[in-house]
């Protein structure tokens, strides 16, 4: 995390002068996707960092220790170990940036991250995700005991019921929303956030970080995101400290993609390790 | 129905895509083309190999590799009925002149720079991606003067620099490219641009990732530059973005108008009340509303003043190739060695030729100029003779201080004109046919004694009469919308007036040609100056006399004299909209050479006379056209 932010009093002045056109913004948005495209070793290179952004994410019902102990060895080795070598990055430490996981399953991810001898944050999601519909007194002891079972960064769902009333809260960093709703990270919407982040940082110096989650598959989609945080908000917030991905497909689809330029074929799921 | 046989000349700078907007409607309706390509560029011969090779129908579609000179010997070409150039004003211009007097009507679409407002109450950020893509990528056609709000002036120049940062620029065929290079001479025009602007005390900024040789040229931001100064008002190359504040979205107006350009503009506000004020009051022939750059086939684009006064796209695009049917195709003219700089600048005298015999005519007429009748600042009138040569009254001697005054009275009525609604502009010709009808006797005896049979005569008024009852029920409000795939919200296709219409009457049916011709100018918002028939002025001034307590002042202004004197007055006014002469040949081509000084739109009739008791010629849709302009207002929606 990049220095905490400390919060300034709530100006509400700032938000009424805010205008966004949205016929403008999506028009934008089709633009993101078309300019910016990158082939060959630059593209290699590109999903390469992308996959530092990943917070590698399982949120079902089902989860059990053995399926997050195989998303933390995944989040320890994201890209097959020979395609590293071919592309002689083999011993940087690629990692993904963080593992995010249920608050019961936090112990689990934190026992197998250790056992597989890796520095890797464990991120928990809390406060009733993904409503945020329980007791302030339960959320403030969600997120207690997620700490304390060893979660470094807690994506917070904030009180919706607040929003629409007015009542607004500070934060590290913004998300586009849990991931679990209809319609989640869309181009359109993350360019007024950005735009938002930008301001904030020019007004007041602080920097906030950015998430987009939900609805990230492809591995084209990841360099759009790359670019359109190059584009808006330059190279400064394309750190792990100010950026991350929230998916779990996308990695094995970059995965693909990088089997791809190093073999020149296409890969079968089974080739490469699940995560 | 279709025009017949179309020439495009190609500027050295053209485009592909220009090209295509402008052979394919031509093709489309069904004229063949003829295109003049500048040598060196093989694209459109690739172009006719392939039309060849449908081989259906040879002839069709022909390309000539040539030096601009073969332009006129295109034009003079028995057959070419209309010639169409887009380029640079100047050679605009020059081909204007050199056009002259041929057979072919001349379609210009000159300059490529743009117009963006923003207002307080805009999108910044939004803004800034519409200066990208009206100044700063490969899709804009030139440079961009950018108006700001004062309020907004110093975060919109921040997000200015950042934008222009990330900038790239390189080879066009590179994907990861914003801009790529438009050749030698597009770098070296913006180059003495901007070395001008610093010399003139401007604020020039230049950022972004471009290679920096000849011919790749930065995106560059020019500041701070007087108002006063040449370079204010010459057009700004791509890639230059000029930067001027404003105070209020009035002084905006007035900024944005007072420049000889007309293309195109953007209006960034989403106030919708100030936004549609500022669009509706821009002098250009298309307006996007947050937004910047958008193109539809069937939208059309043009504009006005020096921006010329063809139109491509939409059914304005299809009308550039049609003519009407009944109207005869046009005959080549004569193009004689007609001297520009002494046509029409002396009058002769009109002495009497013999003593004056019979009774004493009534006191001259004067001229009718804001509203009442004045006398001429020569102080002299022309005495008008009957059919067998009798003294029948005299008129006033108009001359250039008299059209100054006229045209200047008829700008004074334009703006509560233009505001009235149409029903007040229909009830006002009405009145005045009413007026025509009840003075039938004095209007059908006047024209008598010039030799008109006293049925025909009658016939004339009744005609005059019923268009003005038929132009003043077509007085409704122009346009309409035009519903564009892929754009949620409408585009409006505007017509508004063309400001001062100067009109010079035929010399046949004098009442008849006066009636049609005023009605349809008045009928769409213009305000006129008119010079009625030389030989048979007298129904005019009669009608006048109505129009003195009927009409708001200065609406309609008319003034006789020498019809060569007045023409060259009127032609050489650089602040008349549109002029309109139905004289002789040689009037008509000093009146097409003398228009490349604002590039006014003319309609002439080549010395041929006209059958305006006919509809097709009298009353037809052709009219229409030609007194008003089209605006194209595009109005994305979404929240």
């Amino acid at each position: 995390m990049s220095a905490r932010n400390l919060g300034t009093e709530l100006d509400l002045s700032w938000i009424s002068k805010i205008q966004v056109n949205q016929p403008a913004v999506l028009r934008r948005a089709e633009q993101i996707q078309a300019r910016r495209v990158v082939k060959k070793e630059w593209q290699a290179a590109w999903l390469l960092k992308a996959v530092t952004f990943i917070d590698l994410t399982t949120l079902s019902g089902d989860d059990t220790s053995s399926n997050v102990q195989r998303l933390c060895y995944k989040a320890k080795y994201p890209i097959r170990e020979d395609l590293l070598k071919a592309l002689n990055v083999h011993d940087k430490g690629l990692t993904t940036a963080a593992v995010c996981v249920y608050p019961a399953r936090v112990c689990d991810a934190v026992k197998a991250l250790k056992a597989a001898g890796s520095t890797i944050p464990v991120a928990s999601v809390a406060t009733g995700f993904p409503a945020g519909q329980t007791h302030l007194k339960t959320r403030l002891e969600e997120i207690r005991l997620a700490v304390e079972d060893g979660a470094t960064e807690i994506d917070v769902v904030i009180n919706r019921t607040l929003v629409l009333t007015g009542q607004w809260e500070g934060s590290d960093f913004i998300k586009t929303s849990t991931g679990k709703e209809t319609v989640n990270a869309t181009f359109p919407v993350a360019i007024v956030m950005l735009r938002a982040i930008r301001d904030f940082f020019w007004k007041t110096g602080n920097k906030i970080g950015f998430k987009p989650a939900g609805g990230i598959r492809s591995a084209k989609d990841s360099l759009a995101w790359l670019s359109l945080i190059k584009e808006e908000l330059g190279d400064e917030w394309l750190t792990p400290e100010l950026f991350r991905i929230g998916a779990s497909t996308l990695l094995s689809d970059i995965e693909r993609q990088i089997y791809h330029h190093v073999t020149g074929r296409y890969a079968a799921y089974h080739d490469l390790p699940m995560s | 129905m279709r025009i017949g046989v179309i020439g495009l000349i190609l500027s050295p700078t053209f485009s592909f895509l220009e090209m295509m907007w402008r052979i394919c409607p031509a093709l489309a309706v069904g004229c063949t083309v003829v295109v003049l390509v500048p040598p060196g560029s093989p694209t459109p011969l690739l172009l006719a190999q392939l039309a060849g090779e449908l081989g259906s129908f040879p002839g069709i579609l022909n390309m000539i590799n040539g030096p601009a000179s073969l332009g006129p010997i295109l034009a003079s070409q028995p057959g070419v009925q209309k010639v169409t150039f887009c380029g640079a004003v100047e050679e605009g211009r020059v081909l204007r002149r050199t056009l002259a007097g041929q057979g072919a009507e001349l379609g210009l679409a000159l300059g490529a720079e743009s117009l963006l407002v923003l207002t307080e109450a805009a999108d910044v950020d939004s803004a800034v991606e519409g200066v990208v893509d009206a100044a700063w990528s490969d899709r804009s056609a030139g440079g961009l003067r950018l108006l700001i709000q004062e309020s907004v002036w110093d975060e919109t120049m921040r997000r200015l620099r950042e934008r222009m940062a990330r900038l790239r620029g390189g080879r066009g065929l590179d994907g990861a490219v914003d801009m790529g290079a438009r050749g030698a001479a597009a770098h070296d025009l913006a180059q003495r641009y901007v070395r001008e602007a610093q010399s003139q005390g401007a604020q020039v900024f230049q950022a972004g990732d471009v290679p920096s040789v000849s011919p790749f040229f930065p995106p560059t931001l020019v500041s701070d530059l007087p108002p006063a100064s040449p370079c204010t008002q010459a057009e700004v190359p791509w890639p230059v973005v000029v930067a001027s504040p404003f105070r209020t979205a009035k002084e905006a107006l007035a900024v944005a108008n007072g420049t000889p350009r007309g293309g195109s503009a953007s209006v960034w506000s989403e106030r919708p009340g100030q936004a549609l004020e500022l669009g509706y009051g821009l002098r250009v022939g298309t307006v996007w509303i947050n937004a910047h750059g958008l193109r539809h086939p069937e939208v059309p684009i043009g504009g006005c003043k020096e921006s010329g006064s063809s139109w491509h796209g939409g059914p304005d695009g299809l009308y550039e190739y049609l003519r009407p049917s009944g109207t005869p195709a046009r005959l080549p003219s004569l193009s004689e060695n007609l001297n520009y700089d002494t046509f029409g600048l002396a009058v002769p005298l009109t002495l009497p030729s013999g003593p004056e015999i019979g009774p004493s005519p009534a006191a001259p007429y004067g001229l009718f100029i804001g509203g009442r009748f004045q006398a001429p600042g020569a102080r002299s009138s022309r005495c008008i003779q009957d059919s067998k040569g009798n003294l029948h009254a005299y008129v006033a001697e108009g001359g250039a201080k008299d059209i100054r005054g006229a045209v200047e009275a008829a700008h004074q009525a334009a703006p509560g004109w233009v505001t009235r609604p149409p029903g007040a502009r229909a009830s006002l010709l009405w009145a005045l046919a009413s007026a025509l009808e009840r003075r039938e006797p004095a209007l059908a005896s006047a024209l008598e004694r010039h030799g008109v049979e006293l049925k025909t005569a009658k016939v004339e008024v009744e005609l005059s009469v019923r268009r003005l009852r038929a132009w003043g029920a077509r007085a409704q409000a122009q346009g309409h919308v035009l519903q564009v795939a892929e754009l949620r919200g409408p585009v409006l296709r505007l017509r508004e007036p063309l400001g001062v219409l100067a009109i010079v009457c035929p010399d046949e049916w004098p009442l008849l040609a006066f009636a049609s011709l005023l009605a349809a100018a008045l009928a769409h918002g213009n305000t006129v100056v008119l010079v009625p028939s030389g030989v048979c002025p007298i129904p005019a001034l009669e009608v006048c006399q109505d129009m003195a307590t009927l009409l708001p002042a200065g609406l309609v202004n008319v003034v006789t004299g020498d019809r060569d004197h007045l023409t060259r007055c009127l032609a050489l006014h650089q602040d008349v909209q549109a002029l309109w002469y139905f004289g002789s040949a040689q009037g008509s081509q000093f009146v097409e050479w003398a228009s490349a000084g604002n590039l006014k739109p003319v309609w002439v009739n080549r010395g041929h006379p006209r059958a305006w008791d006919q509809e097709a010629q009298g009353a037809g849709p052709e009219l229409g056209l030609r007194a008003a302009r089209t605006k194209a207002l595009w109005l994305p929606m979404g929240d």
